[in-house]
């Protein structure tokens, strides 16, 4: 599904991604675990397409496409989600009308026609049960006021809707409770699929507790300096990052 | 003394008001003459001035929940540079809704100047709000000069779409005590627009509250003039008085200056006072993109909720939805493609 070979990045002049590799298949969850500064959020953003990086080498196949010429709102609608660290706050729009016009966005793609309002709303209610959202946050502007853990969930919510083929969540985790963490983790897994796949940013162990990944990888000072299964985490978790990076 | 002809067309059919409200009182101010007086036994008279302009007074204690909407017109049947001042009183107690727009119906380069007068009495509720949409080659200045007395509250909002110059100068004195004065603004210029406001908010007495917010979005060569001051009398004690300007700027050549200024001879007062100019913020259009949204729907989507604070404050819901709708296809630019009208209709 997802191909990267020898991604660079760098943004004001410096060099963040160093040649990243590795690859994505369908049904897989990926983990990417690292130190603060190792380059994560910053993968995940330039697999997003947000235009402030810049990518100086490498390529990215993403299904048939070279996933780097395509903008972001193309790369949407072609099936790729970032869920935010921090998720940006729009006032005076509500939830209701930002995801009717994003899922709208995507079905005019599809050649599909808008969904009615009745289809929408049953549509909404589904999937805000997904993660245990109460009702009245669809007229609430999108993440206005809302707490951390709230935030996150309406992450997974926006997720849920738009029925992503490639997740990439950029630290679900943080700052999250230990109940926000079971709705939250509960909510993607419920959405895997064989079809689909999903790349977890994380500091932690702690979520994959949750989502149990097929292949974890470290990453440090912009390169992944191991990859290997679910048993890494753990490994990370008792001894840190030190080993690695010295090792 | 010979008899003052006044010029009393009807009103084209083609013309209809933008902003219609259920329940609203409409009354017609032609080239700065009031077409028809308006009683409302036991709560208001608008009736017009010997000259020119109208005077509204609103009875003691009338509540009035429907919005009496004064609807001033510029057309073709007098060009000429005209000034004429307007009164507004409130009497004591009383509660109402006002909602004044302008509008021109030609393409003259028409120049006015109107004054309005507003004093409110003990304990009056007023809210006013203000909805400028002339041509694009026609200036208008507003002076008002607002008193408000105890317990008195006002809230004005003043929504600047069109017009070549607009000026908008606001001198409000808080002269009874627990005197509050809300007065909030919205300018969106583009082309060759320019908008100035001023605002001299004077506290003379304790326990008066006092906030400004004033927002604007420029595109293309606009320009944007704020100037605000909050004085505070040495007896002004306990004042609460907040100010603040922000500035959206589209493109490089759009120019914002702002003077925010504080003056406080009392020593024990909550003031503050902002400016800001800004661009769109790129992590915020990334985050919309990045759900399926484009580019430009993304950056109109950022700049409804800019100005979202502003609009959120016009009280009556139904004329606040019309205005959100107003701003939108201001923002979208549907005006675009009527240039040579006069009647910014949508």
């Amino acid at each position: 599904m997802l191909e990267i070979k020898g991604l660079r990045a760098s943004v004001e002049g410096k060099e963040i991604l160093k040649g990243i590799d590795f690859s994505v298949k369908a049904g897989e969850v990926h983990a990417i675990m690292g130190p603060n500064g190792s380059g994560k959020s910053t993968l995940s953003a330039v697999l997003a397409g947000r235009d402030h990086f810049n990518v100086t080498a490498g390529e990215v196949k993403y299904l048939d496409d070279n996933l780097l010429e395509l903008a972001p709102e193309e790369r949407a609608h072609k099936g790729i989600f970032l869920g935010f660290q921090y998720p940006v706050e729009i006032p005076g729009v509500s939830n209701v009308n930002f995801m009717k016009t994003a899922i709208n966005e995507k079905r005019k793609f599809e050649n599909l026609p808008p969904l009615t309002a009745a289809e929408f709303l049953k549509m909404m209610r589904e999937k805000m049960a997904v993660v245990e959202m109460d009702s009245s946050f669809s007229s609430r502007g999108v993440n206005v006021g809302f707490s951390g853990g709230e935030k996150k969930r309406n992450e997974i919510f926006q997720m849920a809707m738009l029925d992503p083929k490639l997740a990439i969540l950029d630290e679900t985790d943080s700052g999250l409770d230990v109940d926000a963490l079971r709705i939250v983790a509960s909510g993607v897994n419920k959405l895997k699929t064989p079809d689909n796949a999903f790349i977890i940013i994380t500091h932690y162990q702690r979520l994959l507790d949750y989502i149990v990944p097929d292949i974890v990888h470290v990453l440090y000072d912009g390169r992944i300096i191991k990859t290997a299964g679910k048993e890494l985490a753990l490994e990370v978790e008792t001894r840190g990052y030190d080993w690695l990076i010295n090792g | 003394m010979s008899l003052q002809y006044k010029y009393n067309p009807e009103i084209p059919e083609v013309f209809r008001c933008r902003v219609p409200l259920p329940g609203t009182y409409q009354a017609y101010l032609l080239n700065g003459h009031l077409r028809d007086n308006l009683k409302i036994e036991d709560k208001l008279e608008l009736k017009a001035e010997e000259v020119a302009g109208f005077n509204l007074s609103v009875y003691s204690k009338s509540e009035i929940a429907d919005t009496l909407q004064v609807i001033s017109v510029r057309d073709s049947g007098d060009v000429s540079d005209l000034r004429f001042a307007n009164t507004l009183s409130f009497g004591e107690g009383s509660e109402s809704y006002i909602l004044l727009c302008t509008h021109t119906l030609s393409m003259d380069e028409f120049r006015t100047e109107s004054d309005l007068d507003i004093n409110l009495s003990e304990g009056s509720r007023v809210n006013i709000v203000i909805m400028q949409n002339e041509h694009n080659g026609s200036s208008h200045k507003m002076n008002f000069n607002i008193k408000q007395a105890k317990d008195s509250y006002l809230r004005m909002n003043i929504i600047s779409l069109h017009g070549a110059r607009l000026e908008n100068h606001v001198s409000a004195t808080l002269e009874g005590e627990g005197a509050v004065c809300e007065l909030n603004g919205l300018y969106l210029v583009d082309g060759k627009q320019e908008i100035t406001t001023s605002v001299n908010m004077l506290h003379l007495v304790p326990h008066c509250h006092s906030s400004q917010l004033f927002k604007g979005i420029l595109d293309d060569e606009s320009k944007a003039v704020f100037s605000g001051l909050i004085n505070v009398a040495r007896d002004a004690q306990k004042t609460e008085a907040y100010q603040a300007n922000h500035n959206l700027l589209l493109s490089r050549k759009a120019k914002v200056y702002a003077q925010p200024q504080l003056e406080i001879y009392a020593d024990d007062v909550k003031c503050s006072h902002g400016a800001t100019s800004g661009r769109l913020d790129e992590l915020a259009l990334f985050y919309m993109r990045s759900r399926g949204i484009g580019l430009h729907e993304a950056k109109l989507l950022q700049q409804l909720a800019f100005v979202y604070d502003v609009l959120e404050k016009i009280n009556n819901e139904t004329l606040r939805i019309r205005l959100q709708e107003l701003v939108e296809s201001r923002l979208r630019g549907e005006f675009g493609q009527c240039t040579n009208c006069s009647m910014n209709c949508c």
